[in-house]
């Protein structure tokens, strides 16, 4: 029924030789949002491009809405899955609702304009997202908070049925990781997305997350509720540091502190 | 938050509208250019010679249409060429400094019509084939250089064509130090950019290039709006980069090196114009193709009009006059904050 992406044995490795990742499973259903957490180099942004269908995996099957990756075109995948980076660099000056219409693009034909339609998506879009206000300003006036904002908006605007985001807050201060996470929460239960965020912020991550994948050199360490996963004996074994792991005494959450 | 209304960005008709507003401008220019000169000639005579109508000297309609005429139509073509280029070169490498010369294609053409002068060539054909050929060669080894295995990075193809315009230069030099008689000045004239030798036959050949450059660079307008966004996103969304870039680079670099070998290397144009353009009508390049080619046909026209006529009977390299009015507008520009590239980012 809501199953979005599943991939079963996936192994891919670059030019290199090694393996990136090998033997992963992985399912992620309508409304769920999952976190991919592991040190750097352990495969999660490789993963998220797997699954967008940049990299195509030499073993394994991945499978959109039932249907091999590798079956769609570019477009029809720009068309179900989206990808909301660390930073966006724009070189020359767009405005926010400009930026937001690039979400079309795999809508839209060689030579045709946005139309009525495109215009009522990309206002949704920004609407949920809260920056339906910044339409007009050129997205290199906005914050860091504001630009991520956009950058999601425009993600949505894709109409996307699974939504990937890579360290999408590594840049933001804690009021504006805060407001990206609540935000991506709140659109992928309200809007029945499947979402995977890799992220360095183990402690929102585990906050946030319906579901934690820690990743440890190419290979699934442990998966779970973040309950299950954030222990201390998996961080040890994953991030190779001695760390405490307790709760959060507001919200309960495991809470993750250096020693 | 619900009462906000947000406007389509660009719509056909606006396009539509602002290019009818541009072509008008371009005439205005066309006309203008055509009554400047050292002979005069009046808009009643001009519009007798246009029309085919009686009542003017053979000379008259001589200078209009075998002498005016074509330059006026090959300054228009390079204009629009250069500007093009350069508006897709800074795209591609997503770089705002760059121009059409950035991948060699002046420093290579300069290198055959340079060796084409040397050898007594004639400036209607051989030393246009030379200089093509020398355009095409030194892309050709930028790409070649530039190129890796993952595709084309920008900033190795940058660095390519420095090296590349440093090696022709050289040699270019060594001519120019070495040469003789009236030789150093059709050389001095080539590299500062020169339309007085303009015929119908080069504008007949270049301006079909050109229009079908133009075709073929506007159906990849949208992507190119996402290649300035970032590579990554472009190819996220849908854009097959590797293939949009190959393209786009060898159109701007065939058309480029074509209009080179007429009209010498004429600076600023390339760059500049596009800047205008993005300050004015902003970053998408559906509508920023058209009014940058239009823009700069109407510049180089007006540009060439000023170097015909400042120091007349005598002139001037159209070269000189693009420069003059472009180096200081381009401080300007660097000088002024936003104006349609990344502040901080960049």
């Amino acid at each position: 029924m809501g199953r979005v992406i599943s991939l079963r044995q996936v192994g891919f490795s670059y030019d290199d030789g090694a393996w990136a990742l090998t033997g992963l499973d992985l399912d992620v259903d309508r409304g769920e949002l999952v976190g991919v957490l592991g040190p750097n180099g352990s495969g999660k942004s490789t993963l998220l491009k797997i699954v967008d269908g940049l990299l195509a995996p030499q073993e394994g099957v991945v499978r959109l809405n039932g249907r091999p990756v590798s079956d769609y075109s570019r477009a029809e995948l720009a068309r179900e899955v989206a990808m909301v980076g660390q930073e966006s660099h724009f070189r020359f000056s767009f405005s926010a609702l400009e930026v937001v219409l690039m979400g079309r693009f795999p809508y839209l034909g060689r030579f045709q304009f946005e139309g009525e339609r495109d215009m009522e998506v990309a206002r949704d879009a920004m609407e949920a997202t809260h920056c339906l206000y910044l339409a007009r300003r050129s997205i290199h006036e906005l914050s860091g908070g504001e630009k991520q904002r956009v950058m999601i908006a425009r993600a949505l605007a894709q109409e996307p049925s699974m939504v990937l985001l890579d360290e999408p807050t590594s840049f933001l201060d804690l009021r504006f990781k805060k407001e990206v996470f609540d935000l991506i929460r709140a659109l992928t239960h309200e809007r029945g997305l499947g979402v995977l965020v890799a992220t360095h912020d183990i402690d929102l991550a585990a906050a946030y997350c319906d579901r934690l994948v820690l990743l440890k050199s190419g290979r699934i360490h442990t998966t779970g509720i973040p309950e299950e996963v954030i222990t201390a004996s998996h961080m040890e074994a994953v991030y190779e540091c001695t760390v405490s792991v307790d709760r959060n005494p507001k919200t309960g959450s495991p809470r993750v502190t250096l020693v | 938050m619900n009462g906000i209304s947000i406007k389509r960005p660009l719509s056909p008709m606006r396009v539509a509208g602002i290019c009818i507003a541009f072509l008008a401008v371009l005439l205005a220019a066309v006309v203008g250019s055509l009554l400047l000169g050292t002979a005069e000639v009046s808009p009643d005579q001009l519009w007798r010679v246009l029309f085919d109508k009686p009542g003017v000297k053979e000379a008259v309609s001589l200078i209009v249409l075998k002498i005016r005429l074509p330059r006026v139509i090959l300054a228009g073509v390079v204009g629009f060429s250069l500007s093009l280029g350069g508006l897709v070169f800074q795209a591609l490498l997503r770089n705002p400094l760059a121009d059409p010369f950035i991948l060699g294609v002046s420093s290579g053409g300069a290198f055959g019509a340079v060796i084409g002068i040397v050898l007594g060539l004639g400036f209607s054909f051989g030393i246009p084939c030379l200089a093509f050929a020398g355009a095409l060669s030194s892309v050709y080894l930028v790409l070649v250089i530039g190129r890796r295995k993952m595709g084309m990075e920008s900033s190795t193809i940058l660095l390519a064509g420095v090296i590349i315009n440093a090696f022709f230069t050289a040699i270019i030099m060594f001519f120019i130090a070495t040469a003789v008689d009236d030789r150093l000045h059709s050389m001095l004239f080539w590299l500062y950019g020169d339309l007085s030798q303009s015929r119908f036959g080069e504008t007949a050949i270049a301006a079909p290039i050109a229009l079908l450059s133009f075709a073929v660079l506007y159906s990849f307008s949208r992507h190119l709006n996402l290649i300035t966004a970032g590579e990554d996103t472009a190819r996220q969304l849908g854009v097959d980069v590797e293939r949009a870039k190959m393209i786009c680079f060898l159109v701007v670099s065939v058309l480029t090196g074509l209009v080179v070998s007429f009209s010498g290397l004429i600076g600023f144009v390339g760059l500049v114009v596009p800047h205008l353009g993005r300050m004015v009508f902003g970053s998408d390049h559906r509508l920023l193709m058209p009014v940058s080619a239009m823009g700069g046909a109407i510049f180089l026209i007006v540009a060439d009009s000023l170097a015909r006529t400042l120091i007349s009977p005598s002139e001037l390299p159209v070269g000189v006059i693009t420069a003059f009015v472009g180096a200081p507008f381009f401080i300007y520009l660097l000088k002024r904050k936003g104006s349609g590239w990344g502040g901080s980012s960049a």
